[in-house]
Order: structure tokens, then sequence, then C-alpha cells
């Protein structure tokens, strides 16, 4: 059940535009694609929707094969049962909200009794009973988001699928939206696909993540998974702030290129040079002479150069260890003071310097 | 995109995209068919000895070698510079009320933009028939200035190259002013505030930024107005024939409706021209396209206008003057003319009567032609938007294979002149088995080919800006291509098909270039029964019908100007 997507290939001409993508949904779970634009990842979803068709590779949607290009099959969209929310909301404007939410109803042939109580829940559900008789013309981003929302869970959906549906919301909006479409996806149990550009969104509301880069699937994990322990540079970097520190083999452990000893945590072995990846909350800043010996904890020596004050807190950029470190402090120092950096072992992460 | 053949469906969906396979063939069939059958009998024509459907004649270059033959040379030539200098002061002229309307503190811009809305659909050859009353050496003009002031000099004569440049321009600025009020009153204000912040006149600021943004605009109304002076059969024939000056459009007409008859050179003089308004066009859409980069979206503000102050006087006297030599003197001399017995350019010497009114209100042959001319507007209108609905959404929307072509086709009767087409036409049906000529329908035919570009563009403008996401929700919402194109595509461009369907309606109620060819007795539209009186020297009749059509003409404004008010919701 849920999507199960195996070596999806699409290619424009000569030019591949996701090359050979494979993922399991389940019932109930909600995974977000993440990646830069260009990515592949708007172009696998929309072939999930059946908006585009794959050139390779096979898609199920609730057990039931909807592309196979291979065997010719290419179940069109309106026949997927797929409920969709689009970046742009597309809410009809010369409908009424009520008429937009009934659409996918009405088009089936849903009689209308039992259309106007469904359409009645829908909108409750997403709280705009009372402006049921509204012309989209009448409503706010946020509002029309909503309208967006109902008309794809009206008709019970075997999937969700998210295409940044938040992406032209203004940032306040944006929570709340994100804690209502969690919400609501868990009530309903069913698959949600959602696509995003943005770290937080994806972090926040997923069970997992998959990251995507140039038309590849690079790391796929849960969001703590995800940000603590990054398997490449690129994931490190896109699901977080992060410093990077250049290491090279020494004995059996790690030093930085001021041959620092370095310690990392435990993880996949590396070549002979690796990357130390460390996120600045994890990162203790202490002033110049302080020192707090504790065992699994490197002490990095360096100069402050550059600092900005957040209002909770003061991110900080130090120079140490051959490398520039953001850290995060309450304290106030100037720009040149000289600190001491204590990273524990467990947060500074391995990755291939490639 | 692919093509519809490849979208496997099941069920309801199979239906649907074999119903928009049927239609997408139909409309590409039609439109071959309407484009090319005139465009491929004209070139067949063009290397003829022979009339259409003679059976005598042979293949000859003959036409070709005529075309550099002094007479057509002369022709073009005159042409050409006839276009030009209609269309440079056509410009000059359009853009400065434009600009006096809506960017000074000018008293009554909405009366203006009526006023020269009605200049606009005031048809061209009922214009040149007015000033030939008017400017003729027998005419109003001469009898003032000889008669009344008894001046000996001077003295003006329509029948000229000077006149037809004088009507077309008359004609035509009211074309530059709407095309270019648009960029004039939606340009970014901004960027000339931050000229005015500059330290910039607001003299400067017009030089400097305001006209320089409005380049491509000008520059692109600039060729339509040239094709439009270039192509226009009616004030040319009215005023050039009589005094000997020849266009290319008259003298593909005297080719074929007078002796020596020479239908070859005439389909060989047709492809000339087309060849010129053709190229004219593209280049226009290249500019067009590259100008959509650069000018003047964005937010619409209000920019302060630039005070009068002691030149109110002159711009009222521009624009006022304006209208009163394009519409309102044509109108007065037209009801005076209908109201005479015999012409006498002295009111006062003038004997008065209804009777070209009673004739006319008697008369089978007048009523015969309003009721044709009420069929081929309305059900032509029908056609035309219904094909041109079609193209849109198959270039635009569902782009199917070959969806290029159909592109390309739709837009080439922009290239084509009127009466080019007509003669297409009477070559394509003298060879086809249709028994089509001397019908209604194929007045029908000619009316539809020649507008369908201004169908598509009016409906296509508005369908391009439909974003993709509204019809792709409707597909996910469980909605076939069909379905979705009917309840989500439809209703959302329903104005442009209303405003397209207008547009053509006044058109075809106009046009007399593309049926000049093709009429007979009995098949007679408005337009020509007025040619036909004129030509017949009846002025009287003449001006009571041109009087009776310019009222219903403004009656059917007043009515869509109601109902697009009344209709317009989001």
């Amino acid at each position: 059940m849920g999507i199960s997507v195996t070596d999806l290939s699409k290619h424009y001409g000569p030019v591949a535009a996701i090359g050979g993508v494979s993922f399991e949904i389940a019932d109930g779970e909600f995974v977000s694609l993440l990646g830069p634009s260009g990515c592949g990842k708007t172009t696998t979803l929309r072939c999930i929707a059946g908006l585009e068709h794959a050139t390779g590779g096979r898609i199920s949607i609730g057990g039931r094969l909807v592309s196979a290009p291979a065997e010719g099959l290419l179940v069109p969209a309106h026949e997927r049962q797929i409920g969709m929310v689009f970046q742009s909301y597309a809410v009809w404007p010369h409908m009424s909200v009520r008429q937009n939410v009934a659409f996918p109803l009405s088009v089936r042939g849903v009689s209308a009794a039992d259309c106007a109580s469904q359409v009645a829940e829908a909108l409750r559900v997403v709280g705009l009973e009372h402006l049921a008789d509204r012309h989209p013309s009448q409503l706010s981003g946020g509002q029309q988001q909503r309208v967006a929302l109902a008309r794809a869970i009206i008709g019970s959906p075997a999937v969700l699928l998210f295409d940044e549906p938040l992406s032209n919301l203004d940032a306040k909006l944006r929570e709340g939206m994100r804690g209502e479409i969690h919400r609501l996806q868990r009530r309903l149990g069913i698959a949600a696909v959602y696509v995003t550009h943005d770290r937080e969104e994806a972090l926040s509301m997923s069970d997992r993540v998959i990251v995507m880069e140039q038309g590849r699937i690079v790391q796929v994990g849960t969001p703590r998974d995800l940000y603590r322990r990054p398997r490449s540079r690129f994931v490190a970097d896109f699901v977080g702030k992060v410093g990077l520190i250049a290491l090279h083999r020494q004995g059996d452990g790690w030093a930085s290129t001021d041959g620092t000893a370095i310690l990392v945590a435990p993880g996949e072995p590396c070549g002979p040079t690796a990357l130390g990846a460390v996120r600045p909350e994890n990162i203790r800043l202490l002033r110049g002479g302080e020192v707090a010996a504790a065992p699994e904890v490197n002490l990095l020596s360096g100069i402050v150069t550059e600092a900005q004050y957040l209002g909770p807190f003061t991110e900080y950029v130090v120079d140490a260890a051959g490398a520039s470190l953001r850290a995060f402090a309450q304290m106030d120092l100037p720009v040149g003071a000289p600190v001491t950096l204590g990273i524990a072992a467990e947060h500074l992460v391995l990755v291939p310097d490639a | 995109m692919t093509g519809i053949a490849k979208r496997a469906g099941t069920r309801g969906g199979a239906a649907s995209e074999r119903i928009l396979h049927g239609l997408y063939l139909l409309t590409f069939a039609a439109v071959l068919a309407l484009v090319m059958l005139p465009i491929s009998a004209l070139i067949y024509g063009s290397f003829r000895t022979s009339a259409p459907g003679e059976p005598v004649g042979e293949w000859t270059l003959r036409n070709y070698e005529n075309l550099a033959s002094q007479g057509v040379l002369n022709s073009m030539w005159t042409t050409l510079w006839i276009g030009l200098v209609s269309a440079a002061f056509c410009i000059i002229l359009g853009t400065a009320l434009a600009l006096v309307v809506h960017r000074t503190d000018f008293r009554w811009p909405r009366l203006m933009t009526t006023l020269i809305g009605l200049a606009f659909y005031f048809p061209s050859f009922i214009v040149a028939m007015a000033w030939i009353i008017m400017g003729s050496p027998g005419g109003v003009v001469n009898a003032v200035l000889g008669d009344l002031l008894g001046l000996e000099w001077p003295r003006v004569d329509i029948y000229s190259a000077f006149g037809i440049v004088f009507v077309s321009v008359l004609h035509q600025v009211p074309f530059v002013y709407l095309t270019v009020r648009g960029p004039i009153i939606h340009m970014d204000a901004s960027y000339e505030e931050a000229a005015r912040a500059a330290g910039a006149t607001p003299m400067t600021v017009m030089r400097r930024v305001t006209l320089p943004l409005l380049g491509y605009s000008l520059a692109s109304s600039f060729i339509l107005v040239f094709v439009l002076s270039i192509e226009q059969f009616a004030v040319p024939a009215l005023i050039g024939i009589p005094g000997r000056v020849t266009m290319l459009a008259t003298q593909l007409y005297l080719l074929v409706r007078f002796s020596p008859v020479d239908y070859g050179l005439a389909a060989a003089i047709g492809l000339a021209l087309s060849a010129i308004t053709g190229a004219a066009i593209w280049a226009q859409r290249r500019i067009t396209r590259a100008g959509r980069l650069t000018t003047v979206t964005g937010k619409a503000g209000r920019v302060a206008p630039i005070p009068l102050g002691r030149w109110r006087w002159a711009a009222n006297l521009f624009c006022f003057g304006f209208i009163s030599l394009a519409l309102l003197l044509p109108m007065v001399i037209l009801i005076y003319t209908s109201l005479l017995r015999w012409f006498t350019a002295n009111p006062f010497a003038g004997m008065y009567t209804w009777r070209n009114y009673v004739f006319m209100w008697e008369s089978d042959s007048t009523w015969q032609s309003l009721w044709n001319t009420l069929i081929v507007s309305g059900v032509g209108a029908v056609m035309g938007v219904t094909l041109g609905l079609m193209c849109s959404y198959f270039t635009l929307r569902l782009r199917p294979k070959g969806h290029g072509w159909l592109d390309l086709l739709v837009v080439l009767p922009f290239g084509v002149p009127g009466i080019v087409l007509g003669l297409g036409l009477l070559w394509a049906y003298a060879f086809l088995p249709l028994p089509l000529y001397g019908t209604i329908a194929v007045i029908i035919v000619a009316f539809v080919t020649r507008f369908l570009p201004y169908a598509t563009e009016t409906v296509g403008g508005q369908m391009v800006q439909i974003d993709r996401s509204l019809e792709e929700a409707a597909w996910v919402g469980g909605a076939n291509r069909l379905r979705a194109a009917q309840r989500i595509i439809l209703p959302l461009i329903a104005p442009s098909v209303q405003g397209a369907y207008f547009l053509l309606f006044m058109a075809f109620f106009r046009e007399i270039s593309a049926a000049i060819l093709l009429y007979s007795a009995n098949t007679k539209v408005i337009s020509i029964s007025i040619w036909a009186f004129f030509e017949q020297a009846n002025w009287g009749q003449a001006s009571a019908l041109s009087v009776a059509t310019t009222f219903v003409i403004f009656a059917i404004l007043l009515v869509i100007g109601w109902l697009v008010s009344a209709g317009r919701r989001f």
C-alpha cells in the first residue's frame, strides 16, 4: 500500500531530470522530498500525480500500478485517486469556495446530498465553514491555501501530494499551516509526499526526508538522522548550518591541517582525508583562558572574526583548526577576541571531502 | 509534452481523449482548408495565362515578369510611400492624442476615449465618401472657398495621393490611439518619478523616459498601421481610381474587374502584396516579443498629470479638431447629403427630402443586404470564434503533435490583404466542385479566414494567462481533459470569447475588401450596397444607407458596452 516508486526516470530528450529514483512510502507516513531547485523533486512528484509522464521505472499507488512506461501503462491523472496541493494554490477563481471543494466529488458523479455533507465536513476540518460562499478573490492567501487543502482531502484520496504549498505564504502563516497540514495527514492516515526546498519545513513535518540532488537520491532518513548524521557534505550543508574542518588520518585517529589531533564520532570508514562536520549549537564557546577539560572533547583555540547579534544569542564565526566555524553563544565577545572551542567527539561527524 | 495518442487512458478518459483528438483533426482540417485553399489557388493562378475556371490556358512565368513592368512598379512605389507617410502621421497624431488625453490634466479623457472609439468603428469607406463629398473639385470645401469666400485660390482636390493619405490617417489614428493607450496608462510610474526626482522637468521626462520606454509599442503600432494602409482597399479605390493614383490593392481590383482583364497578373500582384504585408507582420511580432522583456509591467501607479497651463486651448483644439474631421464633419455631411434631392454644396439652395430614406425603407434589395449582413456577421462570428477558441486551446494548452503547424497556419491570414484573399477564393471556388460561388457562404468563408487570427489572438491572449496548475488541479481532482477544459478553461476565458465575438461581429459588419470580388446580386452585404450606390454616383442613397449603417453600428456598440459592463464579474 502507500506509494511505491521503483527506478523512476524522466528524460527530456537527452537530458535526465530524474535518473533512477526508488522509494517506498507506507500508509500514514509523511515523507518530504528535499533539495535545491532543479534537483528533480517536483518532477518526481508530478510523475506520481500523472501530470508528467515518466520515461522509465514503475509507480504504484495504493497497490495499483499507475505508471510503467516500459509496458505502455500510464494511468492519466484523473484516474489516480490523489489529492494534491499546488504551490500557486490553483483555486479556481470562477467558483465559490464550496464549488471548488465539491469539484472532485461532482466530476465523479457523487450525489448532491453526499457531496454537500462531505464538503461541509472538509470545510470544517480546515476551518472555513463560514466562508463557503465566498469567491477566492475575497480570500487571503492563507485562506485560499486552506481551500486547496480541503479540495485535496475530499473524496478520500489514496495519497496526498504537496508541491511546495507554503512557499507563497508569509513566514508566520507558514508555521501555523505546517502544524495544520501535519495534523490533517495524521488524521487521514494516508501516505503523503511533500516537496520543499525549505529544510525547516522538511525537518519539522516529516517522518522521513528524502534528499535529492541532480535527479538522484543522496540520502534518506528521519529528520534527526539527517541532521545529526549527514553522509555527505551536500546533505550536511543543505539541512542546516554546519562548520567543516578538513581532516587527515594521523595514526589511528585524525588531525586537522594545523596538526591538532581531533576526536571524531564513530562512523563509516573514510579515505585518507575527510571533513569533520559540526553544527554551531554543538560548539561550546569559552573565553580565551578558560579550559574545562573533559574526556572525549576537542578543545581548539581560535580567534573571533565575525559576530552577529541575533537576540536570543550571538552567532560568532571563529577561525580555528584551519577552518571557519560558526558557533552560537550568549556571551558578548568583541571581534578579534581569543577563544577556545569545545566540541564533543560525538558531535563531530566525518563526511567524505569529495 | 507528449501527443494525445500516447496517453493510455481507461474508461471515461479514453472517450474524452478520442473526442479531443477528433476535434483536433477537425480544427486542423478546417484551418488548413480555409487558409491554404485561397493561398495555393492564388499561387496556381499566378502561373496561369487564363482566368479562373476557364478550361484553356497554360503554364507561364509571364505574370511574374509583368510584376517588373513600369505600371506595377509605379503602383508598388505608390503603395509603399503612401503606407509609410500615412503610418508616420498616424503614429505622431495617435501618440500625441493618447499622451494629451492620459498624461495631462486634459478635462475630458473619458469622453475623448469614447469618441475616438466611435471613430475607430466608423467604416473607412464611409469616411472616404464623406470626404469625397467635401473635398472633390465640385465639393463643399471648394464651394466654401470659391462661392462663399470668393477666393480664386486655393482649391482642394481629394482625388489625389494626398487625399488617400488624409483619409487613411483620419481613419487609422484611432487604431494607434487605442493600441498605445494601454502601455501609456499601465506604464510603471516609478520610472518617471525617478526621473522627476533626478531633477527633470515634466517635458524632459516625456522626451527622455516616457517616449523611449514606449519605443517597442510605438514601433509595433507603426508597422501595423503601415500594413493597414497598404492592404486597405476602399479608400484607395474610392479616391485613387478617379484620381488615377493606383496602389497595389486597387490595381489588383482593376485587373479583375475592368478590361483588359488579367487574372494571372492580379494573382501575382496579390502574392507580392502579401509578401510585403507578411514580412511586416513577421517583423511586428518579433518586435512585440522583444518588447515584452523590457517594458512596463508592474503595478500601475498614478503619475502626476502634466499641467497644460496656457496651452490648454491648443490641446482642446487638437483633440476636438481631430474628432471633428474624423467623425463629426463626415457625419454631418452624410446626413446633409442624404436629405437632398440633388446634391448641392450650398445648403441654402438645397431641396430637402426624405425620399432617400423612404426609398431605402421600401427597397427589397436594401433589406436583403441588411439581412445578409446580419447573417454573415452573426453566424460568421460564431464560426470564427469557435474555430479561434479551438485553435487557441490546442496550440496553447493541449499541444498535440503538429500544433506548431496549426499555430503557423492560423496567423497566415494576418499577412493576406482582404482583396487578395477574395481573389484567392475566386480562383479556388472556380475549380472546386463545391456549389459555393455566388453564395453567402463564400463571403462567410472569406471573412472567417481573414479575421481568424483576431479571434485566436483575443482568446489566446487570455488563455496563456491561465496558470497551468488550475487545469492540473482539475485533472488531479478527477476530471478528464475534456471535462477540465469545459469546467475550468471555458468559464475562465468566457470574457475573451465574448470580446472576440463582438470584435469579429463588428469587423464583419464593416468589411468590404474581402467581399468586393465575391459578391453577387443576391449576396450583397450593406457595405457593398453603399459602395454600389456610390459607384453609380447616387450620393443621396449612399449617404442615407451610410447614416443608417453608422447608427446601427453605434447602437450595437452601445449594447455591447452595456453587456460587457454587466457581465464583468471577477
